[in-house]
């Protein structure tokens, strides 16, 4: 049997999959020097009482199976080449759902020497050396309840509308 | 092989455990810590909950006439310390945990102090609200020294000793 790999693919071919990734979704944990609580909470969402697999929601091992990365820790030096290297294997549409306070803002460690500060700082970085990643979505919560991170997930694929908006009010 | 028949009556026994999260209501006890709630109107701009929250996700910033509280749930630890702090009590905990964005922008919330400037220097130093707080606190408040900068205020009242003698 002949295997063919797609090597490029239109806009629209992206499109089209992330239409279909309204399905079941297959995820990978990367732990970016999490203090392993949002690790916890991770874990609980996969167990009976959470049960994510009833939507569908599996873990893999590898980054090459899967759609979307649950990330958390907020990024230290150290582990910074890893997650690039992770993130690269990952197939097109690239999904990341930044767990944790940590993965959001950086948490109490934004402005540290040793850590990059959050998933977002380095975004744009990603982007351009080629690492394109089509969905973000942010999940606060230090650590992210189990309940948020199905919310996450549901907002993430579209059936859900996000509650939080940015307002501003005069005192 | 039979042995595994054993694990039946008990799942009879116990049923169902999974929780219908996305369609039950989720399980939020008495004590539980979300997203905090500032009240812009009881909030007067002192910055207490600024100096005191350990990852700076309440924070000052000034545009121009204005001085910004903002508040950035991302990097919220939800301890609750800027709720304990509160001299105006202004600070509210809710219960709010459902606060996934897709973008980082969506996360923020600010609430808008309007300055008031120093007659001497023109500088912007304290909010409104706040100064016409601790003139109703302070009853012998030289008037013409309540609306100077602090910096400003040392030379007034070093001219008018020295005028003095």
């Amino acid at each position: 049997m002949k295997i063919t790999t797609i090597t490029s693919f239109s806009e629209k071919d992206l499109e089209k999959a992330l239409a279909k990734i309204k399905r079941s979704i297959w995820v990978y944990h990367l732990n970016t020097g999490s203090c392993n609580g949002c690790d916890i909470e991770i874990l609980d969402v996969l167990t009976p009482w959470f049960d994510v697999e009833r939507f569908g929601i599996r873990l893999v091992a590898s980054p090459r199976h899967t759609d979307l990365v649950l990330l958390t820790g907020p990024i230290t030096v150290k582990t910074l080449s890893k997650v690039i290297k992770a993130l690269r294997a990952v197939p097109r549409p690239r999904l990341v759902m930044a767990i944790g306070s940590c993965a959001v803002g950086g948490n109490i460690w934004f402005e540290s020497y040793s850590t990059i500060g959050g998933f977002y700082k380095i975004l744009d970085k990603l982007n351009d050396i080629g690492i394109v990643v089509d969905r973000v979505i942010y999940v606060p919560g230090c650590p992210a309840r189990p309940e948020a991170i199905i919310y996450g997930t549901a907002v993430l694929l579209g059936l859900l509308k996000p509650k939080t908006h940015y307002k501003r009010v005069e005192a | 092989m039979v042995k595994f028949l054993k694990i039946l009556p008990i799942s009879a026994k116990i049923g169902t455990v999974t929780v219908m999260y996305p369609y039950d209501r989720p399980l939020v006890t008495e004590s539980f810590r979300g997203a905090i709630e500032v009240d812009p109107g009881k909030c007067v701009g002192c910055g207490a909950c600024t100096r005191i929250c350990p990852p700076k996700a309440l924070s000052f910033i000034q545009e121009g006439e204005t001085l910004i509280l903002r508040y950035f749930v991302g990097r919220c630890i939800f301890c609750g310390m800027c709720a304990d702090t509160c001299p105006e009590k202004a600070i509210k905990i809710t219960k709010e945990f459902e606060l996934a964005s897709s973008s980082l922008y969506e996360l923020y919330s600010d609430v808008q102090h309007s300055l008031s400037t120093c007659r001497r220097c023109g500088k912007k130093f304290v909010t409104r609200k706040l100064m016409n707080k601790v003139k109703n606190l302070v009853k012998e408040l030289p008037e013409e020294l309540l609306e100077l900068c602090p910096n400003c205020r040392r030379i007034e009242s070093l001219l008018r000793t020295t005028n003095l003698r």
